[in-house]
């Protein structure tokens, strides 16, 4: 073939000549403006996603005889970010010789952050939530991960009703979805079974009952005691079925397993979708092991190198906490993927079901330290905490 | 637990994107220590996967062009064997080119691979445009041709060979797409499914460089397209591993915050955001030339001449997608396609102005996953993705407050244009969800306005041009040299590798002239 544009060939062969003394003279005659040093995007994205924040505790005050609701404001910003209703973060501070964070979800709502106010809701179970009922006080400092997590409503997703069921401190993310909805950010309605053993270890009550003059339903349902305005019982399919159509909702389960256990098998014979249960992650915790033995743990960070003790039954995440090694972590629960870690040599043991990884990450060897267990000497490669 | 000691490297790659990680292995093959750095705690940039659900999303790539098969491989695949990685990835091959629906003109068009084959397919829709078809492939063949000998050395071409080896690609060099097939001319409704692929590169096609165009289509219909079984990602771990074979070291979560240089304006070091410096004479930024002149240099280190040259430069689109895991299969919900174009109309340069706005973009390239790997996700489920761009700043008029249901909004507008136009109900199957805006992007890679596709090679900033300036480009600071997406070869996977590669090797040579 012969290409032709113009009438004579040479002429498509002057403009290609062009093409370079053209592109030196556009560079050349730019402005001479500054460059921009931010972009409104970008703005936004860090707005929303500040990565590690610094917070002081504001108060703190016991909600029930184990849950203790405590209350932060940024010092590094004058708000929180907007996020959405049923998200977590990580708080995290020094423990004796230990640097420990644990995932709590928010129960303030997302525009309560806008006012620099943040809640939430920790109830006494363990080392750091221990630390933190007894012995935090206003004016102490941590540092706190942004928002986190996919525990939220999808307007694209979702049916329009959902149906919320907290076990114990597994409330806080509804006290948040349930202000949400009332904030008018949120399009869902809103039906909260709510179960405790007394009305006295309900928590958030207050707030929780003035939101049903905005739009919430809540149920609480007692096994231990009746009372007046509580269902007694647990929240099974029969009692579901007096308040709410089961298969026209959306559920959100947040609580210990054994509640977890039990509703799954009542909502079993309505053979719901999968998309219709969405249950929040807890912690994975210390895996049962009679006599753990105690294996050395190889850590680079960048180019260090440190050499600690890691226990059979504890999660590699924990050992380095222990030791005081800022390794970065969110979810705990192996899902987050923010501890994302190259594995170098060793055995190892990932916590049931609690598999994270993508598959590539299996292949090349890399781990989920946070439900990740040692089972020999091992040895990674951790990225530097933020 | 920060760096105390004060760490030198002979270079310092700067962005573990697609770019950054190929110009990191050559650093490396060429026998010089390297360091390579990233904010994300993963490699790759948009080269990722995430999980939701039982679900594993591809982030980003609809298909790596220009890779071809084992045993007749495109230059992709190549580079990949000289690298080290392409034995590390399992590969699977996309079965079809596109399909192509607008709405106004009501084109429903399912494209194959093979230049023969597309041809054919092409005089089916459109009776009597064989001749003008062929001569198409004909000059895009001597396109490619042309392009292998200007990369063969290294830029610095031979006009009189050129001009006697390639005289059709340079009388056609300096014309937009739509130029050059009116010349060929080419039956409008040929043109019009011919030029969809025009959204991959971001210009419209009476902006757009025949030249650019022209070695892409040419690349795809041939060569094939391919990608890896386990997502993005697992090329991007394998360059990691492959760094790590050669010795290199990678910080995660470690973003560079400024370029340090002496009183004469040459580079000494890289400091990272916690404070933290590294010693080099030597970087190359897998990041916008915006962010290294506007924040990342020195003022006292910036001339007139830097700010002018990029300020005097165009962002391209700004991504938007939306991921869905739904729980039928691509089968039961009637999805036949893997790679679907759906534009309002078959006019680009129309179609890109209504980009502009969020409100009246409804372009969508949109991919079902499991009709190029049906194990990608459960039995009885699949995976698809619809991206589009803006093409202004439109999104960052998108407040806090407004910011998930504006994401919404899109999403919705995506799923209800995928089915009017395909006629197949997603909706009710949406078991997970993910949009990621323009914000996102900013947010993971930094880019300026959540920009994914770099500059526009549009008019004077052309592929063309670029290439011939590749060599003047680098002098404006010596010392530094660009990779990915806002590197002289532009945007896209294949692309993004290829100037990683160049400047990789640039910088070798950079090197050893200093030993010497």
């Amino acid at each position: 073939m012969k290409f032709k544009k113009q009438i004579f060939g040479f002429m498509d062969m002057l403009r290609f000549k062009k093409l370079v003394p053209n592109r030196r003279e556009a560079l050349a005659n730019g402005p001479a403006d500054p460059l921009p040093t931010e972009y409104r995007t970008n703005v936004l994205a860090h707005r929303l996603h500040p990565g590690r924040m610094e917070v002081e505790l504001v108060d703190a005050v016991m909600v029930t005889p184990t849950i203790r609701k405590l209350t932060f404001r940024r010092t590094d910003a004058d708000a929180f970010p907007f996020f959405r209703a049923g998200q977590y973060v990580s708080l995290q501070s020094p423990v004796g010789d230990s640097l420990v964070s644990r995932p709590y979800s928010i129960a303030s709502s997302p525009r309560e952050a806008l006012e620099n106010k943040l809640v939430l809701g920790v109830e006494d179970a363990g080392f750091f939530s221990g630390y933190l009922c007894r012995d935090a006080k206003p004016g102490d400092r941590f540092v706190m991960s942004e928002p986190s997590g996919e525990f939220h409503y999808e307007t694209l997703r979702d049916k329009k009703h959902i149906v919320c069921i907290a076990g114990g401190s597994g409330i806080t993310p509804f006290v948040s979805m349930a202000k949400s909805m009332a904030e008018g950010d949120e399009p869902y309605e809103m039906t909260l079974f709510y179960g405790a053993r007394t009305a006295q270890q309900l928590a958030f009550r207050d707030e929780l009952d003035a939101l049903s003059a905005k739009g919430l339903k809540v149920v609480y349902v007692l096994s231990d005691e009746t009372c007046d305005g509580c269902e007694h019982g647990f929240v099974s399919a029969a009692l579901m079925e007096k308040y709410v159509d089961i298969r026209e909702s959306s559920f959100f389960l947040c609580g210990p397993q054994a509640m977890y256990d039990f509703v799954l098998k009542e909502l079993a014979p309505y053979d719901l979708p999968r998309k219709a249960v969405r249950k929040d992650a807890g912690s994975c915790g210390n895996r049962e092991v009679s006599d753990p033995r105690t294996f050395r743990l190889t850590v680079h960070v960048r180019d260090k190198v440190c050499e600690i003790s890691a226990q059979e039954n504890e999660t590699l995440l924990t050992a380095m906490e222990r030791a005081g090694i800022d390794a970065p972590n969110k979810c705990r629960a192996g899902g987050c993927g923010y501890c994302h870690s190259k594995w170098v040599r060793g055995e190892y043991v990932v916590a049931d079901g609690r598999d994270g990884r993508r598959e590539a990450d299996r292949k090349f060897g890399f781990i989920h330290p946070c439900v990740t267990y040692p089972a020999s000497d091992i040895e990674l490669i951790v990225p530097v905490g933020e | 637990m920060g760096t105390q000691t004060e760490r030198t490297y002979d270079a310092v790659v700067i962005g573990a994107g697609n770019g950054g990680l190929a110009a990191a292995i050559r650093i490396l093959q060429g026998g010089f220590s390297c360091l390579l750095l990233e904010k994300h705690n993963l490699p790759g940039g948009f080269a990722t996967s995430f999980k939701r659900g039982r679900f594993e999303f591809e982030a980003s790539l609809h298909e790596l062009n220009d890779f071809g098969s084992p045993d007749a491989p495109g230059d992709i695949r190549t580079l990949f064997r000289d690298l080290g990685v392409e034995e590390k990835i399992d590969w699977i091959r996309i079965p079809e080119a596109y399909h192509l629906i607008t709405t106004d003109k009501q084109y429903d068009c399912e494209m194959p691979f093979g230049v023969d084959a597309f041809i054919d397919k092409m005089e089916q829709y459109v009776p009597g445009s064989r001749k003008s078809m062929t001569e198409f492939f004909e000059l895009c063949n001597e396109v490619r041709d042309a392009q292998t000998y200007s990369n063969s050395v290294n830029g610095n071409t031979d006009s009189d060979y050129m001009k006697s080896h390639f005289p059709n690609f340079i009388k056609a060099g300096s014309y937009s797409v739509n130029e050059v097939l009116d010349a060929l001319k080419m039956p409008k409704r040929a043109q019009d499914i011919l030029n969809a692929y025009w959204c991959y590169l971001g210009v419209d096609c009476d902006r757009m460089s025949f030249l650019h165009y022209g070695s892409m289509v040419i690349r795809y219909i041939t060569r094939d397209a391919w990608m890896p079984k386990m997502r993005s990602h697992e090329i991007s771990l394998a360059f990691d591993a492959r760094i790590r074979e050669l010795g290199g070291d990678i910080w995660y979560n470690s973003e560079a915050a400024k370029i340090l240089t002496d009183k004469d304006g040459h580079i000494t070091g890289v400091e990272l955001a916690d404070g933290t410096t590294v010693r080099t004479h030597h970087v190359v930024a897998n990041c916008s030339p915006h962010l290294v002149f506007g924040k990342m240099l020195d003022r006292s280190a910036v001339t007139e001449k830097m700010v002018r040259a990029t300020n005097a430069r165009t962002f391209s689109g700004r991504g938007f997608t939306l991921f869905l895991g739904l729980n039928k299969s691509a089968e039961e919900l009637g999805i036949k396609s893997h790679n679907y174009f759906i534009y309002d109309t078959a006019d680009s340069v129309k179609q890109y102005d209504l980009m502009r706005k969020v409100e009246t973009n409804h372009v969508q390239a949109t991919v079902c996953l499991n009709n190029a790997f049906p194990e990608c996700s459960p039995k009885g489920t699949c995976i698809m993705y619809f991206t589009t761009m803006f093409m202004s700043d439109d999104w960052g008029n998108v407040t806090e407050t407004d910011y998930f249901k504006a994401k919404d909004r899109m999403a919705e507008d995506m799923i209800r244009v995928f089915e009017r136009e395909t006629g197949c109900k997603i909706r009710d199957a949406i078991e997970e969800i993910c949009v990621a805006s323009p914000t996102t992007y900013a947010r993971y890679c930094g880019h300026p306005q959540g920009v994914i596709y770099g500059y526009e090679t549009a008019d004077w900033d052309s592929l063309m041009p670029r290439m011939m300036m590749m060599k003047e480009d680098a002098q404006l600071f010596p010392g530094l040299r660009f990779a990915g997406g806002y590197a002289m070869r532009s945007s896209g996977y294949s692309s993004s590798y290829v100037s990683g590669d160049l400047s990789g090797r640039q910088t070798v040579g950079d090197l050893k002239r200093e030993v010497r």
